[in-house]
């Protein structure tokens, strides 16, 4: 593995952001962690200007998506990233408050990688977390390539 | 948010045709009864006239045997003097016969006369006049004959020579023509008369029947007046129909579009409510970890300077730092406190999950099924068989009527109410819950009885809402169960209602059309 796995974390909760990094932290992952808070930014980032992935070409991505943004939905970055032929690739792990099957359905069914509900009691969302993060200290990463 | 609007006047302003029809048919009514009457009278005239004209024609029959009575009675007055005339000129026995065949029918026609015209005054005065001269002229002319016969021929001629001249002759003639006359009067008066009743009668039918046939044209023309203002109500009964039918479907998907805005709202509001849910709840444990370390701070540094620091190793001391005197009690006020926030926090996500899945279930679709309500009772009570158990009770299901419905609605409704039974028994004694149903004019109704700790009557209604619970609050629950099982039940095109005392026990009435065919919200798409 060349390049060390950059973390996108897409999430609008600053709060939520926080303790996920916190408890990703605290299982031993040391990877950058990049924090959007909005659907916008992170789009213009993965997508970069021309909006094809281009800039991301050859770097190893794994992103933590929320469904719930203010200005879209998660489900539609997810549905352009597995479009995109750079990006498909990057492993997304679905990180959100809803439990509805037919969401859950959904983004399976458009290609993400893990879906885990955020629990409110704050023992299984710190265990949850901890244990996705153990989950990337062992995961390969592929580099984004065409 | 698009409101639905349930007044729309424009929709209300049904309007009824204009009621003409009834004075038609009040017209109607009057043309018909109109020309019954003038049928009536035309009959009755027609049978009148016709009567009179056979009472005219037997009158005109009657004139005219009187004149020919008359005529021949003159003839055999005029035979008898001829045959007397010939007797004298020739002495032949023959005539004497002939005279006294004429003389012998005379009087038999007078008698005849008298009886015609027994009613007529004018007629019998003349006939009375006219038969005692008659008889005295057969007389005379009988006794010429006896003259002759004893050989007084002249003097015989002499006197039919006499009486030739004589005025009685004359006056009988004259008698019998002014009978023939008025008799001749009578027969063109009666004759005319029975003229006047024919043509009158005909007149009376000739106007009846163009009265007739002008109240039919009129009857015609008003019967499809009527008709065509039929067909204009029933077009525009027809219009309103269809009018009264979009009104219905379009409030009808008003009021499913705000239901619908209603359930996306829950649903919503629900989950957005969670996120900061998880961060308060992620923060107080932080927070109860700070602590952790805050007071492990103070309990090191308030330590007496002389005593040596704890071993880095020693991690039992290290997690169990001595706190004194009032640093105690503020790290007990700190628990506390922070015991209330998670205990309220969990209280609220347990809450904010039960209106996410009541949302979650008032979005389901319901399919009808056909289902053997007995089986499915006894698999919901073997499913509570070991809480039946500990709670002493037992579980009666008596027959049950099958029923056509959503099964897992109806799974979720009996569970609920038996779950309830089950949960709020008496302490003290055997419980004893028992399932009836019987099937009345396409309904089954179902009773769900117990007899628990039973609900005051002042809480009947509340127990149906949402959060709302009764009595002494021993049992673990949100509210939630009889509000949802209130909102299947309606869905399902039924209703629940509740009769119960404290400490007697309670039932639960629960009633279902029979074959519930779907037809609730089955046709959004």
């Amino acid at each position: 593995m060349s390049a060390p796995v950059t973390i996108i974390m897409i999430e609008d909760d600053e709060g939520h952001a926080k303790l996920i990094e916190r408890n990703i932290r605290r299982s031993g992952v040391n990877n950058e962690i990049k924090p959007f808070t909005t659907g916008t930014e992170a789009v213009n980032y993965l997508f970069g200007a021309d909006g094809n992935g281009l800039p991301h070409k050859g770097e190893s991505l794994l992103i933590l998506l929320d469904l719930n943004l203010p200005d879209m939905t998660g489900i539609d970055i997810l549905r352009r990233m597995k479009e995109n032929r750079i990006l498909k690739c990057a492993p997304v792990v679905v990180l959100t408050t809803t439990d509805d099957s037919q969401e859950i359905k959904r983004c399976y069914d458009l290609g993400c990688s893990v879906y885990i509900t955020k629990p409110v009691n704050y023992d299984s969302f710190a265990n949850a977390i901890r244990q996705l993060g153990l989950f990337f200290s062992i995961i390969q990463v592929p580099q984004a390539t065409p | 948010m698009r409101g639905p609007s349930l007044f729309r006047p424009e929709h209300d302003a049904i309007r009824v045709p204009p009621t003409g029809s009834s004075r038609t048919a009040l017209g109607q009514l009057i043309l018909l009864t109109a020309g019954l009457v003038v049928l009536t009278l035309i009959s009755a005239i027609s049978i009148y006239f016709v009567n009179k004209a056979r009472h005219d024609a037997r009158w005109v029959l009657h004139s005219m045997k009187v004149e020919n009575e008359i005529s021949l009675t003159q003839l055999q007055m005029q035979r008898a003097e001829t045959a007397q005339r010939s007797f004298l000129l020739t002495q032949h026995p023959e005539f004497r016969a002939a005279f006294e065949e004429a003389a012998g029918q005379i009087l038999p026609g007078f008698e005849r006369l008298e009886k015609l015209t027994i009613d007529n005054s004018y007629q019998r005065q003349r006939l009375q006049q006219i038969v005692p001269l008659n008889n005295q002229r057969i007389e005379r002319l009988r006794r010429g004959i006896d003259l002759a016969l004893t050989n007084q021929l002249d003097e015989a001629v002499e006197n039919a020579r006499r009486e030739a001249g004589r005025d009685e002759m004359r006056h009988i003639r004259d008698l019998g023509n002014e009978m023939r006359a008025e008799e001749s009067r009578l027969l063109a008066a009666r004759t005319a008369s029975a003229d006047a009743s024919q043509s009158f009668s005909a007149l009376i039918t000739a106007i009846g029947s163009g009265l007739i046939v002008l109240f039919a044209g009129l009857s015609i023309y008003l019967v499809r007046r009527s008709s065509r203002e039929r067909d204009l109500a029933n077009a525009q009964l027809r219009d309103i129909n269809l009018n009264l039918e979009s009104t219905v479907e379009k409030r009808t998907s008003d009021l499913r579009e705000a239901n619908d805005e209603i359930q996306r709202f829950a649903y919503i509001v629900s989950h957005d409510l969670r996120s900061p849910l998880v961060n308060i709840m992620g923060f107080t444990s932080e927070l109860e970890d700070l602590r952790g370390n805050i007071f492990r701070r103070i309990a090191e540094l308030s330590r007496p300077d002389g005593l040596p620091p704890p071993a880095m190793d020693d991690s039992a001391r290290v997690a169990k730092p001595t706190l004194e005197g009032p640093d105690e009690q503020l790290s007990q006020d700190f628990t506390e406190a922070l015991g209330f926030i998670k205990s309220s926090i969990a209280k609220m996500d347990r809450l904010i999950g039960a209106i996410l899945s009541l949302t979650r279930e008032g979005r389901r679709e319901f399919h009808p099924s056909a289902i053997a309500t007995r089986d499915l009772i006894e698999s919901i009570v073997s499913t509570v068989a070991h809480q039946a158990a500990e709670a002493n009770a037992q579980i009666r299901v008596e027959p049950l009527p099958d029923i056509v419905s959503d099964r897992i609605a109806i799974e979720q409704i009996f569970s609920n109410l038996i779950d309830n039974a089950l949960k709020y028994l008496k302490s003290d004694g055997p419980g004893d819950i028992a399932i009836r149903g019987q099937r009345k004019l396409g309904f089954v109704i179902f009773e769900i009885t117990d007899n628990g700790r039973g609900i005051d009557p002042k809480d009947h209604q509340r127990i149906f809402d949402l959060f709302r619970r009764a009595g002494p609050q021993d049992r673990p629950g949100q509210g939630i169960g009889l509000a949802h099982v209130r909102a299947l039940v309606r869905r399902l095109g039924g209703t629940i209602s509740v009769s119960s005392e404290l400490n007697k026990g309670t039932t639960f009435t629960v009633t279902l059309p029979a074959a519930w065919m779907g037809t609730n919200r089955d046709e959004q798409t």
